[in-house]
This record gives structure tokens, C-alpha cells and sequence, in this order.
């Protein structure tokens, strides 16, 4: 698999010299004349014109021996560099850089070489045939482009989620997220602690104890009536006025109602933020701080409020950029009617006063 | 005597062109053999279908090679051009010379007596063989060239040619072809102009193929020379050159056409320039 990576993105130039008995006669001519027979002035034009054409391939070919000298000494450094890839031309490709990588540009005959020695290296079908070894002279313009328009195109295609209109379906998935937790409120709540343990098991014992005082009072009912009696109703008492004192709120919460007041008054002045478990009740009124991560009903319904506004300018904006649309027309006719040398029409000034209030009065909405 | 000493001038110039052009060529072949190195190399690793480090290092020395050698050629080329426009500027110096000492040689008429074809010809050469502006790797076009704007304290130097705003005997205002003959403060003979009535000509042509921005795009509005004539009008470009040969295609403004404008006409990168002029009428 090392050998995907192995593959310089190389355009394969054809650095052919101008062929200058072709194209440039008259240097051709003036090159084998001896010293004696020298130029004539009436001459230079033509050579001026035969020199400027071989300077302007030979600076070509600088150009691109540069480039591609730099691709391979660039990618000799390993630097994954996206540089390489041309835009305009493989959008699709730009995904996986696995793929877009290897781009040779093979003839379509040796495209079938390609899953033989390589796996990664058949994309030369992606691209497209047209783009076969160069003639130098006639595909100079790609040359200096390609590598600077990528950048541009890479960042905008990243910031492009951040800076995107919201849609509405956005704004239902807010929508939905908003209903979820009303749902899940209600399994929120704890089921009621119910009494302690201990306390619960000597309410039973005393229970027991009780059966069996009464049975055991019924035996010996001569014997230790009174005493077991009042016994038995002292520590009934006893037990129920600790019970009394004891009894956990309804709700649940262990910790005593001074607790419970304490904690309200404290996440009242926002010092503690309200736990949605714990069933304290009602923590409502204040805000709930800039926790921006917070899943709260409440910031999720202020983001809610805040994509509706924003949809809602943005329909304004897009309606001022319909009522530009509509003042550069005015306005293009109003020009058009003046280089023809007429006056703009009444209707074509009214249109274009229409048109520029309009606008203004989209302006205000907008900001207001 | 002053004419005898550019003379000599001239012809040793051209000598000296002639050898450029020889050790151009000599540069070129001498490059050729890298040059189809580098395509044996190409064709090798295409039909081997693997990029060895053998090849890589391989391909980066022929490659340095080859820049080198495009360098050096690129080098005695621009040699060779400076040294043509240097004959230029001495043949133009010896005609103005002749011009003033009145002495005129067959070859050249004086302008007050040309005959409408041979300015035409001469016109039209003075657009083909405007210098190329062929610049070196990340050098951008300079003021003056193709459709790039003088810089703004540009002062137009005696000989050239410039688009000028005069002002006819039934007061009519007219761009004219022009050529400067001095700048000067004072009042002075023929046209006396402020330099706002002067829009300086191009002084390169530019390569569309490497610098299509310094050129006119489509639909913009221009002053162009018409053809066949030393006046400038108010054209929209329909299509801007192709290859450094190439005119633009322009449409005049012309009320004798139904919409306002002639069919498409062809003016040399030359004689094209901004138009910056407010049509108030």
C-alpha cells in the first residue's frame, strides 16, 4: 500500500523547443548568413516579432520546468501538500486524498495497467482523457492557475457550514430537540425515597413487637397488664412522635426542608445551577448563565428564537438583494437611454425611483 | 555629422544582434539534448507506471538542468530584443534628426506630404511590432502595457504616441493619434494640451496567453483608433486577442446602425486605450 502515496502528481510536459525553421523564417534565415552579410534594418520587425515568439515559449517552459521541479521536490519532503491537486478539473475527487493523489496523466491505452501493479493507482480514469501529455505550447495558462486557486477554494468549502443561510430544516431539527426534553421531564423525577431503612425496619419490629405484647398480654393478662400496657403505649408514642419529626418530604428529598430552602435560595442568586434530577422544586425566573454547552430547555428555546430571527432577516436580506437587482436595471436602462442620445423616459424614471424606494424601505426593516 | 556617427552606430548594432541571434542558437541546441532527455525519462516512467526515488532524483536534476539552460536562453533572447529596440530608437532619432536639419532621404516622406496609405502603413506596422511584454517568472505588467494605466505622475516622453483631445475650428472636441513633441509649461506652437487631454498609448503589447489581465475584457468601454484613420471613438470591446498577434475586436459607437453600433471591427492592442470621458449631452 506504500505505493499509493509513492505517486507524484506530475504533468508530464512536453518540453519540445519551438521549432524555429518553422515558425521563425527569418531567424532562421539570418542564422546562417555569415558576419559579412550582417541584417538588414528593414529586418527587424519580422525578427523582432520571431524573437518575442521563442522568448515567450522558452519563459513558458521556465515556468513550467519550475513548477514541476518544485512538485517534486515539495513531495521529496513528504509534505502533504493539496497544492497538487487541480481543482477545476477533479472536484470529485477532492474527498479522499487516497484517490486524488495519483494523477498521472497516462494515455487510455495504459489506463488498463492500472489495477495490475497498483490498487490505488487507476483514478487516471477519473480524470479527464483530454488531459493526455501536453503540447507545451498550447496549455501554458493552466500552468501558473491551478496551484492558486486551491487554497481559496479549500477554505471557503470548510467555513462554508458556519457561514451557510439556516434552512428550514435546521430550524425543525431545533424544533425537535425542543420537544424531546419536555417528554423526558417527566422521567426526571425520582420515584419517592420512601422512609429509611432503619427507620422502616424499627416501625416492623415495634409492629412485631406489639403482636406479640398483644399476645403476650393476652396470656398473662393478669400478670403484667398494666405495666406491659403502658409500655407498650409509651413506646407507641415515642415512636410516633419520632416519626412525626422524622417524616421525609413527599417528594422525596432526604435532606430536610431547611436544606431544600437553602439550596432554592442559593440557585436563586445563580451561585448553584439548578440539577435537573434532583427534584428540587421549581427553580424558575433567573437565567441560566452563558453555558453556551448547556442542554437546557431554556437555551435550547432562546437558540431556537434566535434561528428564527435570523431566518427571518434572512428573508429580508434576500428580498433587498431582489431590490438591488431591480435599481441596477433602472438604472442600466436610464444609461442605455442616454447614450442613445434621448432623455430617459417619464416611465423609465418613475421605474427607477420605485425600484431605489423600495429598497430603502427593505433597508430599514432590516435593521430595525 | 551627427548623422553619420548614428550610423555607424546602427550598423554596429546590428552586428552585434547578428551574434546574439548565433549564440541564441547555439543555446538552444545545446539545450535540446537535456530537453529530449527529460521526454525519454517521461515516457520511460509512464510505460513503467512507478515513480522511483531513481526516477524522482533523476527527473529534478534534468529538470534543474533544463531551467538553467531556459534561463540562460531566455537571457540572450532579451539581449537580442533590447538590442533591436535600441536600432529602433537610433533609426527613429536619426529620422527626427533629418527631420530638422531638412534633409530627407527617399525613404522618408515627411509627414506633411504622406500620402494617406503609406500613414496607414505606418501606422499599422507601429502596432504589429509594439514590443511583446514577455515577463520573467512572478513579474506582473507594468504601467503602459496592454491595458494597464499609466501610473499616475507618468509624463509622456517626446516621440511618444499618445490619444490627444483637441478641439477643431467648429469647436468640436476630437481624439486624436498624436505624437508628442515636447512638454513644456509655456505656451507653445500647434496643439498646446494639458496633460488631463492626453491619454499616453500602450507601450507593450500583452501576451493573452500569460497575461490576460492586463488586457480589455468584453464590453468595455474604450477609446479606439478607426480603422483607417487617426481618430479615436468610443467603442465596446467584443472580443480581446487571442494569441500576442491578435487585434481586439471592437464595436464602435456609431448612430448610422440600428443599435447604436458598427459591426465588429479590428484594432491592434496599440491603439486601444480607457476611456474615461463622461458622454454629457
Amino acid at each position: 500500500m506504500s505505493e499509493l502515496k509513492d505517486c507524484p502528481p506530475l504533468k508530464y510536459y512536453d518540453f519540445k523547443p519551438v521549432e524555429h525553421g518553422k515558425l521563425c523564417p527569418r531567424y532562421t534565415a539570418v542564422l546562417s548568413r555569415s558576419d559579412d552579410d550582417g541584417i538588414g534594418i528593414e529586418e527587424l520587425d519580422t525578427l523582432q516579432l520571431e524573437l518575442e515568439t521563442l522568448l515567450s515559449s522558452a519563459n513558458r517552459r521556465l515556468r513550467a520546468l519550475e513548477e514541476q521541479r518544485q512538485i517534486l521536490t515539495d513531495w521529496q519532503d513528504k509534505k502533504v501538500d493539496k497544492r497538487f491537486l487541480k481543482p477545476g478539473k477533479e472536484a470529485d475527487l477532492m474527498t479522499t486524498p487516497r484517490h486524488s493523489k495519483p494523477k498521472k496523466q497516462k494515455l487510455d491505452g495504459k489506463g488498463s495497467h492500472g489495477p495490475g501493479p497498483g490498487p490505488g493507482r487507476p483514478k487516471s480514469k477519473n480524470l479527464q482523457p483530454k488531459i493526455q501529455e501536453y503540447e507545451f505550447n498550447e496549455d501554458p495558462q493552466d500552468i501558473p492557475r491551478n496551484p492558486k486557486n486551491d487554497a481559496p477554494n479549500r477554505f471557503w468549502a470548510s467555513v462554508e457550514p458556519y457561514c451557510a443561510d439556516i434552512t428550514n430544516e435546521e430550524i425543525r431539527v431545533l424544533e425537535e430537540l425542543l420537544k424531546t426534553p419536555e417528554d423526558e421531564a417527566e422521567y426526571y423525577k425520582v420515584p419517592v425515597l420512601g422512609k429509611h431503612y432503619s427507620q422502616r425496619w424499627a416501625q416492623e419490629d415495634l409492629l412485631e413487637e406489639q403482636r406479640d405484647g398483644a399476645r403476650a398480654n393476652e396470656k398473662k393478662k393478669g400478670v403484667m397488664g398494666p405495666l406491659s400496657e403502658l409500655d407498650a403505649k409509651d413506646v407507641d408514642a415515642l415512636l410516633k412522635k419520632s416519626e412525626s419529626q422524622h417524616d421525609p418530604p413527599e417528594d422525596g428529598c432526604p435532606f430536610g426542608p431547611l436544606t431544600q430552602r437553602l439550596l432554592q435560595a442559593l440557585v436563586e442568586e445563580n451561585i448553584i445551577s439548578p440539577m435537573e434530577d434532583s427534584p428540587i422544586p421549581e427553580v424558575s425566573g433567573k437565567d441560566m448563565g452563558n453555558d453556551g454547552a448547556s442542554t437546557s430547555p431554556r437555551s435550547q428555546g432562546k437558540a431556537f428564537r434566535l434561528a428564527r430571527e435570523e431566518m427571518h432577516k434572512q428573508e429580508l436580506r434576500q428580498r433587498v438583494r431582489v431590490a438591488d437587482n431591480e435599481v441596477m436595471e433602472a438604472f442600466r436602462r436610464i444609461m442605455a437611454a442616454r447614450q442613445k442620445k434621448r432623455t430617459p423616459t417619464k416611465k423609465e424614471k418613475d421605474q427607477a425611483w420605485k425600484a431605489l424606494r423600495e429598497r430603502e424601505s427593505i433597508l430599514k426593516l432590516l435593521d430595525g | 555629422m551627427a548623422l553619420v556617427s548614428t550610423d555607424t552606430k546602427i550598423a554596429e548594432y546590428l552586428t552585434e544582434l547578428h551574434q546574439l541571434i548565433k549564440q541564441t542558437q547555439e543555446e538552444r541546441s545545446r539545450s535540446e539534448h537535456n530537453l529530449l532527455n527529460i521526454q525519454k525519462t517521461h515516457e520511460r516512467m509512464q510505460t513503467e507506471n512507478k515513480t522511483s526515488p531513481y526516477y524522482r532524483t533523476k527527473l529534478r536534476g534534468l529538470y534543474t538542468t533544463a531551467k538553467a539552460d531556459a534561463e540562460a536562453e531566455c537571457s540572450i533572447l532579451r539581449h537580442a530584443l533590447d538590442k533591436i529596440a535600441e536600432i529602433k530608437s537610433l533609426l527613429e532619432e536619426r529620422r527626427i534628426a533629418a527631420k530638422m536639419a531638412g534633409v530627407y532621404s527617399d525613404s522618408d516622406p515627411p509627414r506633411k506630404t504622406m500620402r494617406r496609405g503609406v500613414l496607414m502603413t505606418l501606422l499599422q506596422q507601429s502596432a504589429m511590432t509594439l514590443p511583446l511584454w514577455i515577463g520573467k517568472p512572478g513579474e506582473s505588467p507594468p504601467p503602459l502595457c496592454g491595458a494597464i494605466p499609466a501610473s499616475s505622475d507618468y509624463v509622456a516622453k517626446p516621440g511618444d504616441k499618445v490619444a490627444a483631445r483637441v478641439k477643431a475650428v467648429d469647436g468640436d472636441e476630437q481624439w486624436i493619434l498624436a505624437e508628442v513633441v515636447s512638454y513644456s509649461h509655456s505656451t507653445n506652437k500647434r496643439h498646446t494640451l494639458s496633460r488631463r487631454r492626453i491619454i499616453p498609448l500602450p507601450q507593450w503589447k500583452a501576451n493573452p496567453e500569460t497575461d490576460p489581465e492586463a488586457l480589455f475584457s468584453k464590453d468595455h468601454l474604450v477609446l479606439a483608433l478607426y480603422p483607417q484613420t487617426t481618430c479615436f471613438y468610443r467603442a465596446l470591446i467584443h472580443t480581446p486577442p487571442h494569441r500576442p498577434q491578435d487585434d481586439y475586436s471592437v464595436l464602435f459607437e456609431d448612430t448610422s446602425y440600428a443599435d447604436g453600433y458598427s459591426p465588429p471591427l479590428n484594432v491592434a492592442q496599440r491603439y486601444v486605450v480607457a476611456c474615461k470621458e463622461n458622454k454629457k449631452k
